[in-house]
């Protein structure tokens, strides 16, 4: 099959209106991520057991479920409970909200990466629990997660074509639109890739970068 | 059943590989091989998937009927988008389409149409008294705040899209079901399909918050054929005369019509004139 570089002119404002869409979910999907994953995080080391094993169970059902599964209950399940969300908040819910249990788990691991012996030093020292927290804890918590949790961002910025099965308008649904249309299916699928491709690259660049700065504390 | 198709697809694919270079005439291979591979849509009439994965369905029934009389005794259905049925025939995926993929001129510049087989006109699945008053796809394009669903690569996708309603408001609905559940959330303010479609769609469903407005004004009735490949012409030419044959004798009838369809409608017409050759 031959390939148009007219036909790839033609169909790339229309993918750009796709790609608009998919970074803007990355990007909200990403900041649900982050909030929830650290109220995750937090409720996981509640002192309140109940609070603590059910926050437990929720995050190993997410995380054991398809997030294609999850979008579905969520798009097209929860209408009939009177929970009716636009395809889009639809879509970045679901995928934050799936991305967020992982998040909770880095958050976790770089809080309890923190030796115990720094808590009683700052317990010993006399630091209030929000000095504690925000002197001690979380500048050494901190750096060892920026790559995990970069690592999950491009991680879900590639995942965002399954938010198409719910008739979000992203990059991957409009190169559809475009292919059902013209049946062509080389541009469109491979300017898909293309732009996946070197959103990815230039993520996974400024990743080493932050590694580079931050990270050095982490390789402990 | 999954493993017997895997084993048929990979047969097949076999098959093309030792097969591609000589280029030998399609209908000759089918018939060595046994089976026709068909696209299908799962959308009741024109195409049906039952839960024990049986194909029925109109098109598929009249396909199946041609081909056992062309000496193919078996088809072996996948079911596929319809804006992927083309690409997916000219990448030798299917031997022909057979979905009510409607002809239509950009489409039979692109495939090579058998003579009409189903005809239907054009409906709107509306919430019951059709609130919003819509009775063509350019009274949902003047409706700012209209959403319609519509198939993926369907007729009633691109008659939406060619009677000026934007893209973000033209909801690709991946099937009927989800399209009425779509609807009764309130999704969307109407969801098109063939008149068969939807009023299968109704009668399943038994909803009486929903009501079909049809035939959608200024859509004509459309009417689709087998699809095959360019250059399976002569493949094309046998199923044509087998299918005037059926026409003729009133077996083409006896297969469609219990599902809704016309008889009459498909042979008053032509693939010539539907095609604007």
């Amino acid at each position: 099959m031959s390939w148009d570089w007219a036909f790839v002119w033609q169909i790339m404002p229309t993918l750009l209106q796709g790609l608009k869409i998919t970074l803007l979910v990355t990007v909200l999907g990403a900041i649900v991520a982050a909030v929830l994953g650290l109220v995750f995080a937090v409720l996981r080391r509640s002192s309140i057991k109940p609070l603590a094993q059910g926050t437990s169970v929720l995050v190993q059902f997410i995380r054991g479920t398809p997030l294609l599964v999850q979008l579905y209950v969520i798009f097209y399940v929860l209408p009939d409970i009177g929970i009716r969300l636009p395809a889009l908040v639809a879509g970045v819910i679901g995928i934050g909200l799936h991305y967020a249990t992982y998040a909770a788990e880095v958050y976790r691991g770089g809080i309890e990466a923190v030796p115990r012996g720094q808590w009683e030093a700052a317990r010993a020292t006399n630091l209030t629990m929000r000095q504690t927290w925000a002197h001690v804890v979380l500048p050494q918590a901190v750096p060892p997660m920026i790559p995990a949790l970069a690592n999950y961002l491009i991680a879900m910025f590639k995942e965002t074509p399954l938010l198409s099965a719910i008739t979000v308008l992203e990059l991957m649904n409009q190169a559809k639109s475009v292919a059902n249309s013209s049946y062509r299916y080389v541009e469109p699928m491979t300017m898909v890739g293309v732009f996946f491709l070197v959103i990815s690259l230039i993520s996974v660049a400024l990743i080493s970068l932050l590694e580079a700065r931050y990270g050095r504390k982490a390789s402990r | 059943m999954t493993f017997r198709f895997t084993a048929l697809m990979s047969a097949s694919a076999l098959g093309l590989l030792i097969a591609a270079p000589v280029q030998a005439d399609t209908l000759d291979d089918l018939k060595e091989q046994g089976f026709a591979r068909i696209a299908i849509a799962n959308e009741p009439p024109f195409t049906a998937v039952a839960a024990d994965g049986s194909v029925s369905g109109a098109a598929p029934d009249v396909a199946r009927e041609v081909f056992k009389r062309l000496g193919v005794p078996e088809v072996v259905a996948s079911i596929s988008e319809y804006g992927a049925m083309i690409p997916g025939l000219q990448a030798r995926r299917h031997d022909a389409i057979t979905a009510g993929l409607f002809m239509k001129p950009e489409r039979c510049a692109a495939v090579a149409y058998s003579e009409p087989v189903l005809c239907d006109a054009e409906a709107f699945l509306l919430p019951a008294g059709n609130p919003k008053g819509f009775a063509s796809y350019e009274d949902i394009a003047a409706d700012p705040e209209a959403t319609i669903g519509a198939p993926g690569g369907g007729t009633e996708e691109k008659l939406a899209l060619e009677a000026g309603v934007p893209r973000d408001r033209v909801i690709v609905v991946p099937d009927g079901q989800s399209g009425l559940k779509m609807l009764q959330d309130g999704r969307l303010d109407v969801y098109s399909l063939p008149v068969l479609s939807i009023s299968d769609l109704i009668a399943k469903s038994g909803d009486d918050s929903v009501e079909m407005f049809a035939p959608v004004v200024g859509a004509p009735v459309y009417c689709d054929g087998a699809a095959f490949r360019k250059g399976d012409e002569a493949l094309r030419d046998a199923f044509d005369v087998e299918l005037a044959a059926m026409k003729e004798s009133g077996e083409f009838a006896a297969i469609i019509e219990p599902y809704g369809f016309s008889a009459a409608a498909a042979m008053s017409t032509s693939r010539a004139e539907l095609c604007g050759e």
